[in-house]
């Protein structure tokens, strides 16, 4: 079907959608209890039409883009014609619900022009617990996906405007925190409650109601994608990234991507692919999709829109029992984090060999556990050490962010203050600073990381889920070179070293982490860059003088911290007929 | 100066208001009859006292009197700078260097991480204000509680001192870890920084931002150093310019706040004067409001890049302390300003795909719009009026520019006409009809998004642009009535004369209600009200004159964003609760009846009340108003184009009243009325519209 709308309506529409999916941000924000709400913004507001396409997703983190579709598809499956006013539905189900994994809860509600639906308002939001294998959602141990919290179908949570109290006690049971989850559960319903009644003046005000204006949205996004696959270059474009380990035992494991761009279609085929996992490294089919497309439209800008016409030109192909399609039920939680950045990367790197002006380079793997204790009223807290996240990669535009949250937000996600941790959690922070030479060197430099040192002054449990200890994993491009790795170093209260597992659970008393979190990627030759900046780095102690030299080709006096020109002339001279 | 004025001293002279604008610097002067004249002047934006001064001679000569008398007969004189504003913007701040704690170098670029749109991924931050190798640590550590961990280390003082030194750094910043609940470091610090560098500026983050959170604690301390001494120096030298050529008075300032405050107190706290011209616009609507006769009111200020709404509901205007500037985050007592980069010059263009797309990038003053004939070539929101017929070939502006209707009409038609496949005056009425929704979006991100209906307040028109499109934006809000202030191009100097003299504090606090005693609240609320009084009675106020007012910002236990709620002495929980629970309902929609809340933070402000402008009394009429023309224009979008009688402002008078639709054509604004909207010109010679039901337009 072809939209009828004309320019001007479309314009005032598409504004207008956008507006109330961030209104709907602003209502969670605002009153949802959680710090991974309102601190971290770990939820997505979007609008999808009556079959389930993605319309509008203005206010969200990238890793949940394009997933919401399977979400509401999954709805229209359980309930066909069931579907009434004053109906709210819930699910988090990634094999039976469209869900993308587990701690990710879908609040949908559907909205009627009279007696028609023709949209839902939903929320897709991280809980803070869910039950399961450790406390926080995060259970590295788990092997099925029963062992990662409670599963829920498609249900309806309210029906005919009254909630189904068995169930919502049902779900309160099957928390660590029903002290947070109730509020936030709330703040999710009234934050689609509103997205609903926005929507609906919209519709009142447009003559014909909403749905041929959703058709001309997702038309002009389908055109925008396409004129940008045309502009590029006709071929196949692989990337090759991988785990060291599936949680439990060390071996290398792929991931594939193939793109095969053809006139105005790309396909994405993760043929090669190993198969799914033991641990919960695996993808859902949902999380698969969602960061395929994260991949795509963070490496072609901010003017390309993200509804389900901007993917309409993008096949997905993912081999069934591979480790980005896995089988019930292998577990699944981690996959927001892990391969959602291998694949991101896979997507970076190929289009990177495409359209080499726009080259991305890959973000440092985050390598923190996430620590949970109880506090003097044993009530349970989760602590995700996010002051320690990684450097980002550089761009042809900028040196890579020295700091920044996961590269599945974008740097959505916001660090929180050190004093604000030390306010609500039994811990001393002493050290959040960035490290040298860290970044990836580059014509644009990699962003550093930090060296973080943390003490826990209780009784902890740390989880630990990390990537970037073993090799460099903020991969340099163009020339550039790849981000230090990370380093972890975990000591009890005597001070005595503790071993750290890659992935698991550890309980332990009073101790003192230290991590020095991994740097980003550069982008082109080093020996290209600004030897002004590149003294800058130097004085700044972000990069060595020794650094300088051997990858920047540019000599700097250690006394006068000068730059001495005839040397670095010399340098690079030869550093270019070479 | 033995004969020097002060602050509180009464308005028995002339008053002016001063507002430093891009384009223009605008001087309003109100005589004590309640005559109101305004004045403009082009801006000198590398020595904006220029532009003042000659502002000032102007208005000496306009009223027939020597430069010297008429200073003389100033009682005060009020400024809305831009400066610190635009040091920023423009990266000529000083040499910053600031102590941090051992640990702690880099939060001030690391900026938590804050993207304000993650899928704008190829764009860089701002640029960090103080360089890694000038941001020097030191040790010493204060625990979550306040109480010191570890001594702090004089050594490193002093290295980072030598450090200093040998980079000439101009201005210093100190920002230590937890420093918001004791700054007894800092002022350690401070002491040491004053002993060696005398004569430089120094900020505490303890005193700037005493708030939890080192990053933007921090970063308010950076930017204060970092814009203080070129503000300062530049506010001391016009002060000093104008007592040379007569002035008695003292030089006063807009602040954040709204409050204006002198030279001397506003010294040290640069960076409360980043918002010094749109804050003024709180003066304005204090103003109107009693003409009006009403106090719930929305501004919609706009001018040739931007629009700043500002809402009073019931003479309340909304403060808030965050605020970001230039990329740069920080905290101070403010008014809330929306802004929004929407206005005359924002270029309207079409994607490769076909969509219509207008701003936020504007032609700005130069090139401006196509239709100017200064060189620009893109359409925008003016040549879109242009070719509607609301403006028409011929000088404007006081004949500052002359306008070519035949540029509007190309501009359009190639770039987004001909690209959409409709008219011209299709593609004129879409880029008006995203211009309108901008606008009605902004209002309601204070309004509707706060849990107030705009329905039930009144737009007040303010800028050279605001007066187009105010009616049609109302009737999009469902408001009832519109006021056109006849001077509106000067709304925020008009503002400054209308300001009342404020100061604000706070201090983190943390506690349950219920749990700690009021005493506590109490004891800590007196302290800071003694601190802000101490600043009026510095400024010519007595005690009993002193407006104050007391807040505490409040949470359920568990959320991260406090609202601050107004408190009386003595504090009785249950009324607190009460207010506290009644905001809450407003702004979330829902309470929790026997949730525990939190007290996060105690705040005090207190306001020297000064003395009303005199209302003006417009000339009165009993002749009925005659149209100098009638234009075919296109009204509004259920209305379409309309023969359209056309006033020359200067012809309308107080009791003045005829329907729409009407053209106004003032010397700095137009005001375009609806179809069946009721206009009346009342005693202060303002325009007052009724707004005809919707079905009507």
């Amino acid at each position: 079907m072809r939209s009828q709308i004309d320019p001007i309506s479309l314009a005032i529409i598409q504004n207008r959608l956008d507006f109330i999916a961030r209104q709907m941000g602003w209502v969670m924000i605002r009153t949802s209890r959680s710090p991974i709400f309102n601190q971290s913004h770990d939820f997505s507001c979007f609008i999808a039409d009556a079959e389930g396409h993605l319309i509008s997703q203005a206010d969200g983190i990238p890793i949940h883009t394009g997933g919401g579709g399977f979400a509401v598809e999954a709805i229209l499956d359980y309930f066909g014609d069931d579907i009434y006013k004053g109906d709210v539905f819930l699910l988090n189900d990634p094999y039976v619900a469209g869900g993308n994994h587990l701690p990710d809860w879908v609040v949908a509600w559907p909205v009627f022009e009279g007696d028609t639906l023709i949209a839902f308002t939903c929320n897709r939001a991280h809980q803070s617990d869910i039950g399961g294998g450790a406390a926080g959602t995060y259970n590295p141990e788990a092997t099925e996906i029963f062992h990662e919290g409670i599963r829920i179908p498609p249900v309806k949570l309210v029906r005919d405007g009254e909630m189904d109290d068995d169930l919502f006690r049902l779900l309160m049971l099957n928390t660590r925190t029903p002290h947070l989850l109730e509020g936030d559960l709330l703040a999710m319903i009234g934050s689609a409650r509103i997205g609903a009644e926005e929507l609906l003046k919209l519709s009142a005000s447009q003559e014909g109601g909403l749905r041929g204006a959703f058709e001309g949205v997702m038309d002009h996004a389908e055109r925008k994608m396409k004129h940008l696959l045309q502009n590029l270059e006709d071929g196949e474009y692989s990337y090759e990234e991988s785990f060291d380990n599936d949680c439990f035992e060390t071996r290398k494991i792929r991931i594939r991507v193939t793109l095969i761009k053809s006139k105005d279609r790309l396909t994405v085929d993760f043929a090669g692919t190993d198969p799914q996992i033991r641990g919960f490294k695996n993808s859902s089919l949902a999380n698969t999709y969602s960061a395929v497309y994260a991949g795509i439209v963070s490496f072609f800008g901010k003017e390309l829109p993200r509804n389900s016409g901007t993917f309409r030109a993008i096949e997905i192909s993912a081999p069934k029992g591979s480790l980005v399609n896995p089988n019930p039920p292998a577990p699944v939680t981690m996959c927001t984090v892990f391969p959602a950045h291998e694949i991101m990367h896979c997507i970076w790197f190929a289009l990177t060999e495409a359209s080499p002006e726009r080259a991305l380079a890959g973000w440092g793997k985050n390598s923190f556990p996430v620590t949970s204790g109880r506090d003097r009223e044993n009530r349970t807290w989760v602590m995700y050490n996010w002051s320690a996240c990684s450097g980002a990669g550089a761009t042809r535009t900028r040196d890579g962010f020295e700091q920044i949250g996961p590269i599945v937000t974008l740097g959505g996600l916001t660090i929180p203050n050190a004093e604000t941790f030390e306010q609500i959690y039994p811990v001393r922070i002493n050290k959040q600073e960035l490290r040298c030479d860290g970044g990836g060197s580059g014509e644009h430099r990699g962003g550093s990381g930090v060296d973080y040192d943390v003490e826990f002054l209780t009784d902890v449990e740390m989880s630990f889920r990390s990537e970037g200890a073993n090799r460099p994993t903020g991969v340099g491009v163009c020339g550039g070179g790849d981000g230090k790795m990370a380093t972890m170093d975990l000591r009890n209260a005597k001070g005595e070293a503790m071993a750290v597992p890659d992935y698991g659970n550890v309980s332990l008393g009073p101790n003192r982490m230290r991590i020095s979190s991994p740097g980003g990627g550069g982008v082109g030759n080093p020996a290209m860059r600004d030897a002004e900046l590149v003294l800058r780095d130097v004085r700044d102690g972000l990069v060595s003088i020794e650094a300088a030299r051997e990858d920047y080709r540019v000599v700097v006096n250690s006394a006068s911290k000068q730059i001495d020109w005839s040397s670095t002339r010399s340098l690079r001279n030869n550093a270019g007929s070479s | 100066m033995a004969n020097r004025r002060e602050v509180g001293d009464s308005a028995d002279g002339l008053r002016i208001g001063v507002d430093v604008g891009g384009t223009f610097t605008d001087m309003v002067v109100a005589s004590p009859n309640g005559s109101i004249h305004v004045f403009k002047v082009p801006s000198t934006p590398s020595k904006p006292d220029d532009a003042v001064l000659a502002a000032v001679e102007k208005a000496a000569n306009e009223f027939g009197m020597r430069q010297d008398d008429f200073l003389r007969s100033v009682s005060h004189f009020i400024h809305g700078t831009t400066i610190a504003t635009n040091t920023a913007l423009e990266g000529k701040g000083a040499r910053v260097g600031l102590i941090v704690t051992d640990g702690f170098r880099d939060f001030l670029e690391i900026r938590r991480g804050i993207r304000d749109n993650p899928w704008d991924h190829h764009a860089p931050f701002a640029p960090v204000l103080v360089p890694r190798y000038l941001r020097r640590p030191v040790k010493g550590r204060l625990d979550a509680e306040g109480k010191e961990l570890q001594p702090l280390s004089v050594d490193d003082i002093a290295e980072a001192l030598r450090t200093f030194r040998e980079e000439d750094v101009e201005s210093f910043a100190i920002c230590l870890m937890n420093a918001f609940l004791d700054g007894k470091h800092e002022r350690e610090v401070a002491a040491e920084l004053e002993s060696k560098f005398p004569e430089n500026y120094v900020t505490l983050s303890s005193e700037a931002a005493p708030i939890l959170g080192e990053y933007e604690r921090g970063s308010t301390a950076v930017m204060n150093s970092y814009v203080g001494p070129r503000t300062i120096n530049y506010l001391r030298a016009l002060e000093k310019r104008l007592a040379e050529a007569g002035l008695t008075s003292p030089l006063l300032l807009v602040q954040n706040n709204g409050g204006i405050t002198s030279v001397e107190e506003v010294a040290d706290r640069a960076v409360n004067l980043m918002l010094s011209g749109p804050a003024a616009a709180i003066g304005s609507l204090n103003h109107f409001a009693e003409s009006i006769g009403k106090n719930s009111l929305i501004s919609m200020e706009i001018g040739g890049t931007s629009c700043d709404v500002m809402l009073m509901n019931e003479g309340h205007v909304n403060y808030t302390d965050r605020l970001q500037i230039a990329g740069y985050d920080i905290v101070s007592p403010s008014v809330e300003v929306h802004t929004i980069g929407a206005g005359g010059g924002t270029i309207a263009r079409v994607d490769e795909a076909g969509l219509l797309l207008l701003g936020p990038e504007g032609a700005g003053a130069r090139p401006g719009p196509a239709c100017y004939g200064f060189g620009g070539e893109q359409p925008t929101v003016t040549d879109a009026h242009v070719a509607l017929g609301r403006f028409v070939s011929g000088p404007y502006a006081d004949g500052a520019i002359t306008i070519d209707a035949s540029r509007a009409h190309d501009a359009i038609d190639k770039h987004v006409a001909r690209r959409l496949g409709v008219s011209v005056e299709d593609a004129a009425i879409g880029i008006l009809r995203l211009m309108d929704q901008q606008l009605v979006l902004a209002v309601q991100k204070l309004s509707t998004e706060r849990g107030n209906d705009p329905k039930l307040f009144d737009l007040v028109a303010g800028g050279g642009a605001g007066p187009l499109h105010v009616v049609n934006v109302a009737r999009n809000l469902g408001c009832q009535r519109v006021y056109v202030p006849r001077i509106s191009g000067a709304f925020c100097a008009l503002g400054m004369l209308g300001s009342n003299c404020r100061h604000d504090n706070m201090r983190f606090f943390r506690g349950i209600l219920g749990e700690i005693s009021p005493d506590d609240l109490v004891d800590g609320l007196l302290d800071l009200r003694m601190e802000v009084i101490d600043k009026l009675l510095r400024e010519g106020f007595k005690e009993d004159d002193a407006i104050v007012q007391f807040t505490m910002d409040l949470r359920y236990v568990g959320q991260q964003w406090d609202i601050p709620v107004p408190v009386d002495l003595p504090i009785e929980y249950d009324r607190v609760r009460s207010t506290f629970e009644t905001m809450h309902e407003k702004l979330f929609g829902h309470v929790q009846s026997k949730g525990a809340i939190e007290v996060r933070a105690l705040r005090s402000s207190a306001t020297g009340l000064m003395e009303k402008l005199v209302q003006p009394q417009g000339a009165q009429t009993a002749a009925p108003p005659v149209p100098g023309e009638t234009r075919r224009i296109w009204v509004a979008q259920k209305s379409g184009w309309m023969d359209v009688a056309c006033y020359s402002g200067a012809t309308l008078v107080s009791g003045h009243a005829f329907e729409g639709p009407a053209l106004i054509e003032e010397k700095t604004t137009t005001l375009l009325v609806g179809d069946g909207d009721n206009v009346t010109v009342d005693n202060a010679g303002n325009y007052l519209i009724m707004m005809a039901d919707n079905d009507h337009a």
